[in-house]
């Protein structure tokens, strides 16, 4: 079988872009909490372990793993740069808007670093072993993120503010990533079918089972799959399983009311597509055996672009139901 | 070289619906140091350390072994990751124990976790898409296809819940201890993914657990009796492909006969003495019977009906409460071989089966297609 590695980056000509979200959060324990709520009140605490004084502070000694007496101790606010990497272009997800540097920053009194920013004009003003302090922001949440940058210097920029009456115990961390994955000749080629209203797939020639039309492999004899393996689908089939979701709520999900998912087992040929919609169905009236037809997206639909192909579901044909006792051996 | 294997510290947290009490690391090493203390051992006694957690989404840290290194006692020490979904726990167990049985280490660390009030578990199957349906809706056909094919009564699985639910309120680490649930409260509740109740899934838990393997010189040193290990086997198989049978997946299958056959059982019904196994939704416990060999097909209901299944039963299944009582997704597998061990020790406590000297303990993950399964003695193997 033919990677896409192999194929070469060339002959991918389409490419669809996702961004996936989620607001996590993290709760900081007995030692990363004090260190946020410090922050929220413009200091720096660090915690002693033997003869060193670790900033961030650690939960455990980092060479015996043993856990450390709450002994802390405030350190900086100014520091001084052991060692940096200029950002010349700033993303998104960056602290700053403009070019800055990522560094290590050893505060006064620490004996080991902190990463942060450093906001200086150009590279040119970059050196290890410069002094820095930080730039507190206004509107602090116990986050590292308080202190917006360091500047070089010996004075922190320290901005009035009232403390956060209770300690810090939990962060917020938005993640966010986005990436671009590559449409391959198969999905291209699946979604060109059901926009003709076809119902098709791809047969291995080794073993006769049956893929979806994306699917471009198959998994068992390791063969590709191209054009030459396309086979016209029924659009007919009957229910072999179903569930019923009750919807949870997650941050994304635009479900509310409960909906089915069918098992529907194609006739003539031996294909079960999994976990399909069914179409005006009310869910107590979902059953196994009850036989099913293919519904396609009408013009109106297709112009929704949120729709990911046009099949939209599945629709009782009021054909009499399917009674055979084996059909829930056919679940995929 | 095959080196005799044994578990001789196991810790668990106590597993709620949130601990905020902690930072990550912290709910390792409180699992961690009850192992360690379990054992008499300290973390200089540890040669290397295998963590396991389910997909990195449920908390969105990427690689988060790398941050814990040092709160595991890993400084300077091989440490791995293990990751096969929901049987990662098990199988993190099994990675730990094979580096002792060959040679290679004396005594290994292992530990999984899952702290799933930091994200959202649908959220992360779905990946972040609308519409997902989340482990139970994704089994729940499957689950119906057994109910089909067995013809197996609706109580059954009203039956498993009732039991776990009483089995966790013996157990002091569990997170839903209800004592005072009925077959009545069970049938009411809300239904999630028919055919599955509210009452017949697990919880989302916080929770770790940390399981210390030796080898035969290590277990000799031990302060109390070690679990010895007979068996161990992994087995995993594709998720979908036309004509799978999820019911009784065929890694399921070999991955039993491998351990039965490693610990010389030819009859896992009348020679293992209790077993915890995987069961997320309580249709999985009969499913599991069936898909192991430990009973026919057909008969895996009868076990749970006749009371075969209960703590004073004859084949006692998940007196821990098992994961239908409590289930941080990472941690949950390697909480089977934990309970197990514990039951050929006996130091399970008040749920404690009596006289076991065979236990099977089993985990499973993703589409039901990663398998993790052992089996421990109270005796060394021959
Ligand atoms: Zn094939």
């Amino acid at each position: 079988m033919r990677t896409s590695h192999e194929r070469g980056i060339a002959e991918v000509t389409i490419t669809v872009e996702s961004t996936i979200k989620f607001p996590y959060k993290r709760s900081l324990g007995p030692v990363i909490g004090p260190f946020m709520t410090a922050l929220a009140e413009q200091r720096f605490i660090a915690i002693r372990s033997g003869s060193r004084v670790i900033c961030p502070p650690l939960e455990w000694d980092p060479e015996t793993a043993a856990e450390l007496p709450r002994d802390f101790v405030d350190v900086g606010p100014a520091g001084t740069v052991c060692t940096w990497s200029w950002v010349s272009r700033p993303t998104e997800q960056h602290p700053l808007d403009r070019p800055f540097a990522f560094a290590l920053i050893k505060l006064d009194g620490a004996d080991t670093a902190l990463t942060h920013v450093v906001d200086v004009e150009s590279i040119d003003q970059m050196s290890t072993g410069m002094r820095v302090a930080p730039r507190w922001r206004a509107e602090r949440l116990g986050h590292i993120t308080d202190v917006e940058a360091f500047v070089p210097g010996e004075e922190a920029i320290t901005v009035n503010g009232g403390v956060p009456g209770e300690p810090v115990t939990m962060m917020s961390y938005d993640a966010s990533i986005t990436y671009k994955i590559p449409v391959s000749d198969n999905t291209i080629k699946a979604h060109e079918a059901t926009a003709q209203g076809r119902l098709v797939g791809l047969k291995c020639p080794v073993c006769e089972r049956i893929y979806a039309r994306d699917r471009g492999f198959c998994p068992i004899d390791t063969v590709e799959l191209t054009d030459d393996h396309e086979v016209e689908l029924p659009q007919r089939g009957v229910v072999t399983s179903y569930t019923i979701i009750t919807p949870v709520q997650y941050p994304g999900q635009t479900e509310t009311e409960p909906f089915s998912r069918v098992m529907v087992l194609i006739d003539e040929i031996d294909v079960v597509m999994m976990y399909q919609p069914l179409v005006d169905v009310p869910v107590e009236d979902v059953r196994i055996g009850m036989r099913v037809a293919v519904v396609w997206a009408s013009e109106a639909e297709k112009a929704d672009a949120g729709r990911p192909g046009n099949l939209v579901g599945w629709m009782p044909t009021g054909e009499p139901d399917n009674t055979d006792p084996s059909l829930a051996n056919r679940i995929m | 070289m095959n080196e005799r294997c044994a578990i001789v510290g196991v810790g668990q947290t106590h597993f709620k619906k949130r601990r905020d009490d902690v930072s990550i690391a912290g709910l390792l090493r409180e699992a961690i140091d009850r192992a360690l203390a379990d054992a008499e051992l300290t973390l200089r006694d540890i040669d290397a350390v295998v963590i396991g957690k389910a997909p990195d989404a449920f908390e969105g840290i990427v690689m988060p072994e790398i941050f814990l290194a040092d709160a595991v006692g890993a400084t300077n020490k091989p440490l791995l990751r293990v990751h096969t979904a929901g049987s990662v726990g098990g199988s993190t167990l099994v990675v730990g124990a094979h580096h002792v049985i060959t040679g290679i280490h004396g005594t290994v660390l292992t530990v999984a976790w899952e702290k799933q009030s930091e994200g959202n578990a649908q959220w992360g199957l779905a990946g972040g898409r609308s519409g997902g349906i989340g482990a139970g809706g994704a089994f729940a056909p499957w689950m119906r296809a057994y109910i089909q094919q067995s013809g197996a009564p609706d109580y059954i699985g009203w039956m498993v819940a009732v039991k776990d639910r009483r089995n966790a309120a013996k157990n002091p680490y569990a997170h839903l201890k209800m004592p005072d649930i009925t077959l009545e409260k069970v049938k009411e509740s809300p239904m999630l993914w028919d055919p599955i109740r509210f009452h017949e899934s697990c919880p989302s838990s916080d929770g770790a657990c940390a399981a210390i393997v030796t080898n035969e010189e290590g277990a000799k040193r031990a302060p109390r009796p070690p679990a010895w290990i007979h068996g161990l086997s992994v087995r995993s198989e594709l998720g979908q492909f036309p004509g799978r049978n999820p019911v009784r997946p065929q890694a399921g299958v070999e991955c039993a006969h491998d351990v039965y056959r490693q610990a010389g059982i030819t009859d896992p019904r009348s020679q293992i003495d209790m077993a915890e196994l995987y069961v997320p939704f309580s249709w999985y416990e009969p499913m599991w019977l069936e898909g192991h060999d430990i009973a026919g097909p057909g008969e895996g209901w009868k076990m749970v009906d006749t009371g075969e299944t209960d703590l004073g039963g004859a084949f006692p299944v998940n007196p821990s409460g098992g994961v239908l009582s409590t289930n941080a997704i990472g941690a949950s597998g390697m909480v089977r071989f934990a309970e197990a061990a514990q039951q050929v020790r006996g130091l399970a406590g008040e749920h404690q089966v009596d006289g076991v000297r065979t236990a099977l303990a089993q985990a499973y993950g993703g589409a039901a297609q990663y398998f993790a399964m052992g089996v421990l003695r109270n005796t060394p193997p021959e």
